[in-house]
């Protein structure tokens, strides 16, 4: 992915910025040009709750390159606060003590993989809340 | 676009090679094996075709080869005709099938060659992942470590959890693969497979084991279509297209209400069934597009085979073996024929043109009268299911 591309999608990728449709009021991350509700083009940047719970998880053994270092790792999809759902690695827990229905919060890391030119990456990932 | 005439389509060959790793075949050397296998058993030259519709899913990705269906007919010495490449993942060849249906269907060509390639044993086991991720949205899982074998964990998960399946009755998809490639000759993996051998390997992304979904695999298959009227004149055996028909889903598993809900193959499969005027229990077998297991296994549920959360319970019935009353999958499906992505429906239409003829061979399903493929992409964001009929 070219550095431009990747630094396009910042705001979702490093604050959790979706958004919402004016018209139907739907929400979405990685944010849309056409609500695919309704079908409204107007559509409001909106930044997302970094709250939410552990739907369901699975635990990565085969992964693409970069990645096939860190196995095995956890991704989850989370619900956040306000019921929008967001795919992503669960971190900073054993993966034996990984629930479904655990409180995770958002956190921002560095990705094993870099963009051309030796870019760092990072991307949004869920922990625990810690109590 | 209803109130044009229509005319009656019909297949009237086929050709492909085994899928397996064909280390001394080119992504051009398969195409026109299969290409030409086609055109010889039609008694037919590249010259009498109208042109061709190519299908691959990941040979811009693995061998860099983009304007695929132009270098290819090349290769095929096809000149002064229409070429077009078909590009959508999994769905490519038959999506391909789709389009030449409609051109001959309404009448703007005669003879059409569809053929689908795809060569993957050219990619590391972890480009093969990055590959096949690359036909999700890269916009949202490139740098994420989110990859195509996790959403499917989710979706078996949200599964087992929901009807309190086991995973090994879900697993059985692959068994009977398995042993439905037994005595298919064009199979990857024409060899048994035990439920035990099955739960102890190795996961791809918990639950789904390696042996519940398919290897990378080297492949083509061609058909050649063509009006009903000219399959008759020709002379040749022939199944005559019931119906073609598509649909498609929201692309982000995040924004579909429901995981499990699967609404484009729901669509797309009421839609063919409604055309071709049938009931789900009038097909005589359905090939599936189970790229994991699960994926089959919900695939038997929406298509109308059994009821929601009966998937299981239709697999252990026995009734989806070539023995029973609904075989799938009868040239062993994904797992075991194999699944060179961008080829796999045209293989399915290959399979449904051989149990239609009376050529299956020891796979042959006793009076087949209609058959049906399920060829999709991205967790049936796109759907296509064509229905084929005897015609003798």
């Amino acid at each position: 992915m070219a550095t431009s591309a990747y630094w396009r999608t910042r705001l979702h990728r490093y604050r959790l910025i979706g958004n919402k449709c004016a018209k139907c009021g739907k929400v979405f991350f990685p944010p849309r040009l056409v609500c695919s509700y309704c079908g409204s083009a107007k559509l409001e940047e909106c930044k997302l709750p970094e709250r939410g719970k552990l739907v369901e998880y699975t635990v990565v053994h085969s992964a693409p390159k970069g990645y096939d270092a860190v196995v095995p790792y956890v991704v989850g999809m989370v619900e956040l606060e306000n019921g929008v759902r967001v795919v992503a690695q669960i971190t900073d827990v054993d993966v034996d003590e990984v629930k479904e229905g655990m409180e995770v919060e958002l956190t921002i890391r560095r990705l094993p993989e870099e963009l051309e030119g030796g870019m760092i990456c990072y991307t949004y990932k869920f922990r625990p809340v810690i109590r | 676009m209803k109130c044009w005439p229509m005319r009656d389509v019909a297949v009237i060959s086929v050709g492909y090679t085994r899928v397996s790793e064909h280390w001394e075949k080119s992504l051009k050397g398969l195409f026109v094996e299969a290409s030409l296998k086609a055109l010889e058993s039609a008694g037919l030259s590249a010259t009498s075709l109208d042109g061709m519709y190519v299908a691959s899913a990941l040979s811009g990705y693995i061998q860099g080869q983009t304007n695929l269906a132009n270098v290819l007919a090349d290769s095929l010495g096809l000149y002064n005709k229409f070429a077009i490449s078909i590009d959508a993942g999994g769905a490519s060849g038959a999506l391909a099938i789709y389009e030449a249906y409609r051109d001959v269907a309404y009448g703007m060509r005669d003879v059409v060659l569809v053929c689908g390639v795809e060569k993957m044993s050219e990619a590391s086991p972890q480009e093969i992942v990055s590959a096949l991720t690359s036909v999700e949205d890269q916009e949202q899982f490139r740098y994420t470590g989110v990859t195509v074998h996790s959403l499917a964990a989710l979706v078996y998960k949200t599964y087992l959890r929901r009807y309190g399946a086991k995973q090994e009755d879900v697993a059985l998809m692959s068994v009977i693969d398995h042993e439905h490639a037994l005595t298919c000759s064009h199979a990857q993996y024409p060899f048994r497979l035990s439920i035990e051998a099955i739960m102890g390997s190795a996961f791809l992304a918990e639950p789904i084991r390696v042996l519940e979904a398919p290897s990378s695999g080297d492949g083509a298959a061609a058909i050649i279509m063509c009006s009903h009227d000219k399959a008759k004149e020709l002379g040749l055996p022939h199944v005559r297209v019931l119906a073609s028909e598509m649909a498609q889903d929201r692309f982000n598993l995040m924004e579909r209400e429901d995981l499990l809900a699967m609404r484009a193959l729901v669509e797309a499969s009421r839609r063919a069934y409604e055309k071709a005027n049938i009931k789900p229990s009038d097909l005589s077998f359905a090939e599936l597009y189970d790229d994991y297991s699960v994926m089959g296994v919900i695939a038997l549920e929406k298509l109308g085979l059994c009821g929601p959360g009966e998937g299981t319970k239709l697999l252990k019935s026995g009734e989806v073996t070539l023995k029973g009353s609904m075989p799938v999958n009868t040239f062993g499906g994904l797992k075991a024929r194999g699944a060179p992505l961008g080829a796999v429906g045209v293989y399915q239409a290959a399979e449904a043109f051989l149990q239609l003829t009376n050529n299956a061979g020891p796979n042959q399903v006793k009076n087949a009268r209609i058959g049906l493929t399920h060829t999709s992409c991205g967790f049936n964001s796109l759907v296509v299911i064509n229905l084929f009929e005897a015609c003798c």
